[in-house]
Order: structure tokens, then C-alpha cells, then sequence
């Protein structure tokens, strides 16, 4: 990570004052002695930009906050239903689960230009970009906290003759309020992004579109100071919904790392695979249905059976397979390492922290603060600083993953049972043996719960990147054909991506519960 | 109202294998108190989850006022206060009580409510959150709230597990007056012997699991109970004998699931 991470100034600073200020020193210097490698500019510079150029900042930012709030409230609101409907209609759960997955794995940046032939020019496919990537974030802790609760409130409601709506009413609603806050809290950075993402992929106004120009121009100092400008926004809106909580709630929000693994409340193997069929299906006849009910022109809007006719069928079809195949390779020689990397470091940082527990104290909020900071809206930065090239796209991914790791391995160290670890010191067993014994176990589930969250949020920053900057891979791709109109070749991209995202999620759950068996059985449910 | 309960056959086994209850025909005279006594895990709160309608049977059925058993839930004016008091944290003592008569459905009557909290000793605490109370205090909320909604049928499972010993006898005195007066039913799952025979006209020992009925007594001791009467030879008889009955219930075979 770069000294001049702009997220620092914003967080926890009365009791961190030194930090920030000395990375803020850090990064006027770096940036004054770099000027002419036009990587980097100083605080002063983007100050100096900001205050010349207040009106074309603040007319932008206005549009992007006004989608991101769109989204915000839509895509919220839609979690909301969702997660009612599977509390008072469980039979609902697993597919609206599934269902949820597979549009979180849809890469964003080909959803732009889609919803943008769909909408038509104007704010709406920022909008839909922006609460597609909060529903996700407040679904899965929504679904959590409606469940979370003692048998015995539920036991009480149905004593008295009631049911699941009463239930829902009296008891499950305020039980799942500290979740939505802890989702909604995700969300307020999510929707920045995605209103951004749709921004990038070729919207009229907005924080993005100037991003994209100043990029192209290398306009250093514009770029900093827009990336610094959604940045704080960003962590403002996470603080701002935070300081609301604490404010009204009673209870912290409790910090919700992933959804748990789909197929872990089904009976055995076979409800499994059910599942997966059904889900499978109802994306499919999903997506047909909306097209068709949208009555969307086939030329633009390809159904299921036109893109299993592009990749299969067509003349053209192995031409088409060819190109996303070596696409893919491409990507994944970026995305493999930046992953793996983003994971090792978040795990071993974590671990490293925690054995000096007062370090691990102050870490702790930073690090959750940090997750706030949506690492996108960085891809510029990253790209000027590091270059078009592989090292700078295994970096981007790498940071994307490596927040989340972290924090979710520091919470899950954390939470090994106090009175294990009396028993361990009461043996005298040092650090190193309690860490072996009692913590590592105790963080794998973390571990694993921000690896397969990691899957498409890894596979966003790449694709991104590659959109934006490098010309490479599958998200260049998806940018050439959504340039072209070869929309045959953007939806083959999207099912391609979307299909591989989502097995790589289960991927990581078959491999969890493999590891889980052999090393730490008693965390599987 | 005074209504009786009649479980005939009432039976439950977990995951097919574990034979909590067997198969068991027990009544519940209207208007009485009885107490299940038996050694821990013998399968009493199941039989009184079954009871209320909270624990599908394997087998057999329960029958409450005379309605059949796929009505009672929802017809049957019942209350339980849990082993777990159960109170709703974000609520108080109060709103939690009213949150019971919601959900049956009645007025809330504001003095009916302090009463109540008076009753079971909590005074001036109707309006703490149950964070804010100690373990005993949270049952007697949750015993203050069983009693709210007036039940024909009262389920109490080890409302007095966490209560200290000065209160319990408190409650012991004034509780069965109320639900006397209102001539309501109650049943209380208890491990304490000498509660049970202090509390209830009937004391049913029941044997380790699978739970059968080991012994019926009935306790024929003059109300309203004073502390005084557990010195009294009639009282230590009954101990005695319900004592001896948990012995044997333990000391039984344990009858197999395929006879």
C-alpha cells in the first residue's frame, strides 16, 4: 500500500492523530519530489485544484451523490422485501440466496453499457449499477439478523397462537435492525461505487466521467483530487450511518463479514444440487422474463438461447469461445496472483497484528474503517502510479482483497473463547501454541467468508482496471464489444464472467469445507 | 375459566433415534395445579413444549378445553413463562408485559400491568430494559407477563431457576393465589421437590428418559401455604414420598424402543 492512502485522514483520528498527520507530511513530500514523474500530487496540489475548480467539482459530485442515493434507497429497499419475504416465506430462502448471488457475481462494468442500451442515455443506469451493488451488502446481513435470534422469542410469539407475520412485526424486525445498519453501513461506500462504475463505463455527467477525462489527459492533479473527493465522501457516508447507530441503537452494529455458505442449512448433497438446479433455472427464466416483459429489441437485449447460440451454435461460435477464452487467460493471470496475494497478506497481517494484542486494539477500527473506502474509485491512482501494465492490475486486486481479509481474519482471531484461551495460559503455553491451537481455528470460517466474497469483488477491480487502463483481458473485451455494438459478444462476456464468478464462490465454499473438516471440525455447522 | 388438559398416547423421539417421551396418557384436572418432578433431561419440557403446542408429538395428541388438538394454538388461552426468560432486550419490563397482550390480542390496561409488576416484586423496575436486571428479576418479569393475558392454562418451565431463595418464597406464597382465584390451570415443570409439593395439588414424577410416569401424588395440604408448613410432618411425608418415587424412577431399566 502507498504512504498516501487518501482514506487515513478520515479515520478514528482523536485517537490516531499522529498517524494521518504524518502520512499526510509523507505524502506532500513523495508528491513534491515526484512532480515530474506525474504519478502523484500533493496534498497542497489537490487542495490548490479543489479550490480552482469548486464548481465543476461540486456540479459533478452532485450528480454522482444524487445516483449513488437513488440507488442507495432502491437497491435497500429491495434487500428489505427480499429478506422479508424469505423470513415470512422460508421455502424462499435458498433461491432468493442464490438468485442474489448471481446478480452480485454480474461484472458491473459490462452491466453499464447494457442497462445503457436498456435506459437509453441519462442517470438511470448509474442508478441501477449503484443498487445493484448495495442490495447484495444488505440482503446478506438482512437474512442473518432475521434469523439470529434465541428460540425463545419465537417460542413466546407462537404460544400466544401467532404466526411468522407477527413474528416478523414484533420480534424479527428489531432483532435485524443492528444487521441492516451494518449492511446499510457498507452500502453507503457500494452505491458511490457502483454510480462510478456506471460513470466510467460511459455515462454524460457525473465524478467518473471526469475521472475517465483526466486520466486520458493525465491530468495528475485532477485525478487526485477527484479519487480524494469520492473517497471521503465515501467514508463520510460509512461514518454518517455509523454515527446514526450509535446514536439510536443500543447495540453496535455487529460486523457482518459474508453470507454464510449457501449450501450449508441444506439437509445433505442432494438438496445441494437441488438448489443449484433451481437457481439455475430461475436465473435463466429470470432473465428471459425481464427482457421479454421490458420488450427489448433481441438486437441489443439477448436472451438465454441467443447467447447459448453465440457460444455454441452460431458458425461463428468457436471464434467467439477462442476470443474469451484467451480473454480469460489474460485476466486471470492478473486476478490469480492479485487474489492469492490480497488473501495471504490480509491472513498474515491479521496474524501478526494479534500477537501483539495492543497493536491489535488500535488496528482493529482502522482496519474496519479502511473496508469503507471503496478501493474502485482508487483504480485510477493505481493505474497512474504503478503503470498500465500486470503490476499494477495484480496490485489493485490485491488491495480490493486484502481490506476485507483483513478485517474479517482480525475479527475472526478475536473471537476465540476467552476462557480457551485461560485454559491455554494456564498451561503456560505460549503465543505461538495458542495461536496454533485455538485462534487459527477460530479465524478460518473469517478467512473463508471474505475469500468467497472476495471472488467477485476481485474480479470487479480487474475487470475495471482492464477496462479503464490496461486494454487487456476480459474487461477489455467487454469494452471493445460494447464500443462495437457486438452485443452478441457482450452477453456471451457477461454469462461467461458471471457463471465463472459465481463457481469460483462455490469453488472456495467446497474448498472451506475441506479444510474446516481437516483442521478446525468443530467450526462447521 | 377452568379447563383440563388430556394428553392420550403423547409420545416424542428426536432424529429418529432419541426417544425423548414415550408414549403417555396424562390429565391435567381443570382448575389444579400439578408439578412434574424427574431427573434432569428426563424429557418434562418437552412434554410441556408439546403441551403448548410448541413441539409437534411423534404420536398421540393433546387436548385443551376440549378442543381438538389442530385448534389449540390458536384457540386455546394459554401462557408460558420459559427456563429462559425470554423478555424482548430492547423493550422494557412494561412493554414487555404489554407485548404479550398484543399478541393475544387484549386491551392493554395500564393499572392491570403495575399491578402485575408489583406483584411479582418488581416495583419501580417497569421501566428498566431486562439488561438492566438481574437473572431472578427477568423471571419474574417473565412470570409477571405469563400471568398478564389471564390463562386458562398456565405452562411453567423453571420459572424459578434463577430467582433467589428469600423472593421464590415470596412468589410461592402469592402466585398460586392468583391463578387459584382465577381458577386457572397450570402445570410447573420444576427440579425442585420441595417447590413442587409446596406450589401444586399433584406432583407427577416422571422417570428418566424416555419419560413415563413413575408416581402420582397428590399433595393434600390446606392453602393458602405458609413457609412454616415445610416443618410440618404431613409436608416432609409428601417430600419423602416424592422423593422416593425420583429414586425409583432413576434406579428403573431403561425400556428400549423396540418393545
Amino acid at each position: 500500500m502507498t504512504a498516501a492512502d487518501p482514506a487515513l485522514p478520515f479515520t478514528h483520528w482523536p485517537r490516531a492523530v499522529l498517524g494521518p498527520v504524518a502520512a499526510l507530511v509523507l505524502w506532500e513530500v513523495a508528491g513534491r519530489v515526484l512532480t515530474d514523474a506525474f504519478v502523484l500530487a500533493p496534498p497542497s496540489a489537490i487542495i490548490g485544484y479543489l479550490v480552482g475548480n469548486v464548481g465543476l467539482i461540486a456540479r459533478a459530485l452532485g450528480v454522482t451523490l444524487a445516483n449513488a442515493a437513488a440507488g442507495f434507497v432502491i437497491g435497500n429497499a429491495a434487500a428489505v422485501l427480499l429478506a422479508t419475504l424469505a423470513s415470512v416465506w422460508p421455502r424462499s430462502d435458498a433461491m432468493i440466496r442464490g438468485l442474489a448471488l448471481v446478480v452480485f457475481c454480474l461484472p458491473l462494468v459490462a452491466t453499464g453499457p447494457i442497462l445503457r442500451v436498456i435506459f437509453g442515455p441519462g442517470d438511470w443506469p448509474q442508478i441501477v449499477l449503484a443498487a445493484l451493488a448495495v442490495y447484495y451488502t444488505t440482503l446478506i446481513p438482512l437474512l442473518v439478523g432475521l434469523r439470529a435470534l434465541p428460540s425463545g422469542w419465537l417460542d413466546l410469539v407462537r404460544s400466544y397462537g401467532r404466526g411468522r407475520m407477527a413474528a416478523l412485526v414484533h420480534v424479527r424486525a428489531m432483532a435485524a435492525l443492528p444487521y441492516l445498519v451494518a449492511g446499510l453501513q457498507i452500502a453507503a461506500p457500494a452505491a458511490l461505487l457502483g454510480a462510478m462504475v456506471g460513470e466510467f463505463t460511459g455515462a454524460e455527467r457525473g465524478m467518473g466521467v471526469l475521472t475517465v477525462r483526466a486520466l486520458r489527459a493525465m491530468d495528475v492533479e485532477m485525478t487526485w483530487a477527484l479519487a480524494s473527493v469520492a473517497t471521503a465522501v465515501a467514508v463520510v457516508g460509512y461514518l454518517a450511518i455509523g454515527w446514526l447507530a450509535q446514536r439510536y441503537l443500543q447495540d453496535d452494529p455487529p460486523i457482518i463479514l459474508a453470507a454464510p455458505p449457501l449450501a450449508s442449512r441444506a439437509a445433505n448433497r442432494f438438496a445441494g444440487l437441488a438448489t443449484l438446479v433451481c437457481v439455475t433455472i430461475g436465473a435463466l427464466l429470470l432473465w428471459w422474463g425481464l427482457l421479454e416483459l421490458l420488450d427489448l429489441s433481441p438486437f441489443f437485449a439477448k436472451r438465454p438461447l441467443d447467447v447459448l447460440d453465440s457460444l455454441v451454435l452460431a458458425p461463428d461460435a468457436a471464434d467467439t469461445r477462442a476470443t474469451l477464452t484467451t480473454a480469460l487467460g489474460d485476466t486471470a493471470v492478473f486476478l490469480l496472483p492479485g487474489y492469492l496475494a490480497g488473501l495471504a497478506m490480509g491472513a498474515g497481517l491479521a496474524i501478526l497484528i494479534v500477537l501483539v494484542p495492543r497493536a491489535a486494539g488500535t488496528a482493529m477500527p482502522l482496519a474496519i474503517a479502511l473496508r469503507s473506502v471503496p478501493i474502485i474509485i482508487t483504480a485510477p491512482l493505481v493505474v497512474l502510479t504503478l503503470g498500465r501494465g500486470a503490476v499494477g492490475t495484480v496490485v489493485l486486486v490485491a488491495i480490493m482483497v486484502f481490506f476485507p481479509t483483513f478485517v474479517a481474519c482480525m475479527h475472526g482471531l478475536r473471537q476465540a473463547p476467552g476462557q480457551v484461551i485461560d485454559v491455554f495460559n494456564s498451561y503456560a503455553a505460549n503465543r505461538g501454541q495458542q495461536l496454533l491451537r485455538v485462534r487459527i481455528p477460530a479465524m478460518l470460517p473469517a478467512f473463508f467468508a471474505a475469500a468467497r466474497i472476495n471472488v467477485p469483488a476481485s474480479i470487479l477491480a480487474v475487470t475495471v482496471v482492464e477496462w479503464l487502463a490496461t486494454g487487456n483481458g476480459i474487461g477489455s473485451v467487454m469494452a471493445l464489444s460494447a464500443s462495437l455494438s457486438d452485443y452478441d459478444m457482450l452477453w456471451s462476456a457477461v454469462f461467461v464472467v458471471t457463471a465463472l464468478s459465481a463457481l469460483g464462490y462455490a469453488g472456495v465454499g467446497a474448498v472451506e469445507k475441506r479444510v474446516l473438516a481437516a483442521f478446525a471440525p468443530e467450526q462447521l455447522l | 375459566m377452568s379447563i383440563s388438559v388430556v394428553c392420550t398416547g403423547l409420545s416424542k423421539t428426536f432424529d429418529a433415534h432419541v426417544e425423548a417421551v414415550q408414549p403417555l396418557d396424562l390429565s391435567f384436572i381443570a382448575g389444579q395445579t400439578t408439578a412434574l418432578v424427574g431427573p434432569s433431561g428426563c424429557g418434562k419440557s418437552t412434554l410441556l413444549r408439546m403441551i403448548a403446542g410448541l413441539e409437534e408429538p411423534s404420536g398421540g395428541t393433546v387436548s385443551i378445553g376440549g378442543l381438538p388438538p389442530s385448534e389449540t394454538l390458536r384457540k386455546a388461552n394459554l401462557s408460558v413463562a420459559f427456563q429462559d426468560p425470554s423478555l424482548l432486550p430492547w423493550r422494557s419490563v412494561r412493554r414487555n408485559i404489554e407485548l404479550a397482550l398484543t399478541l393475544a390480542r387484549r386491551p392493554i390496561v395500564a393499572r392491570d400491568v403495575d399491578q402485575l409488576i408489583r406483584l411479582v416484586g418488581l416495583d419501580g423496575f417497569g421501566d428498566t430494559r431486562p439488561a438492566e436486571l438481574s437473572g431472578g428479576m427477568r423471571q419474574r418479569a417473565a412470570i409477571a407477563r405469563a400471568l398478564s393475558t389471564r390463562p386458562d392454562l398456565l405452562l411453567l418451565d423453571e420459572p424459578f431457576g434463577a430467582v433467589d431463595e428469600l423472593t421464590r418464597q415470596q412468589l410461592a406464597n402469592d402466585l398460586p393465589a392468583i391463578w387459584e382465584a382465577r381458577g386457572t390451570t397450570t402445570i410447573l415443570v420444576t427440579h425442585s421437590v420441595s417447590e413442587a409439593v409446596m406450589l401444586s395439588d399433584r406432583v407427577v414424577v416422571l422417570s428418566a428418559r424416555p419419560a413415563e410416569v413413575v408416581a402420582d401424588i397428590s399433595v393434600d395440604l390446606p392453602r393458602p401455604r405458609r413457609a412454616e408448613l415445610t416443618r410440618s410432618q404431613d409436608f416432609t411425608e409428601i417430600v419423602d414420598a416424592v422423593f422416593a418415587a425420583l429414586a425409583e424412577g432413576m434406579a428403573e431399566p431403561q425400556p428400549k424402543a423396540a418393545q
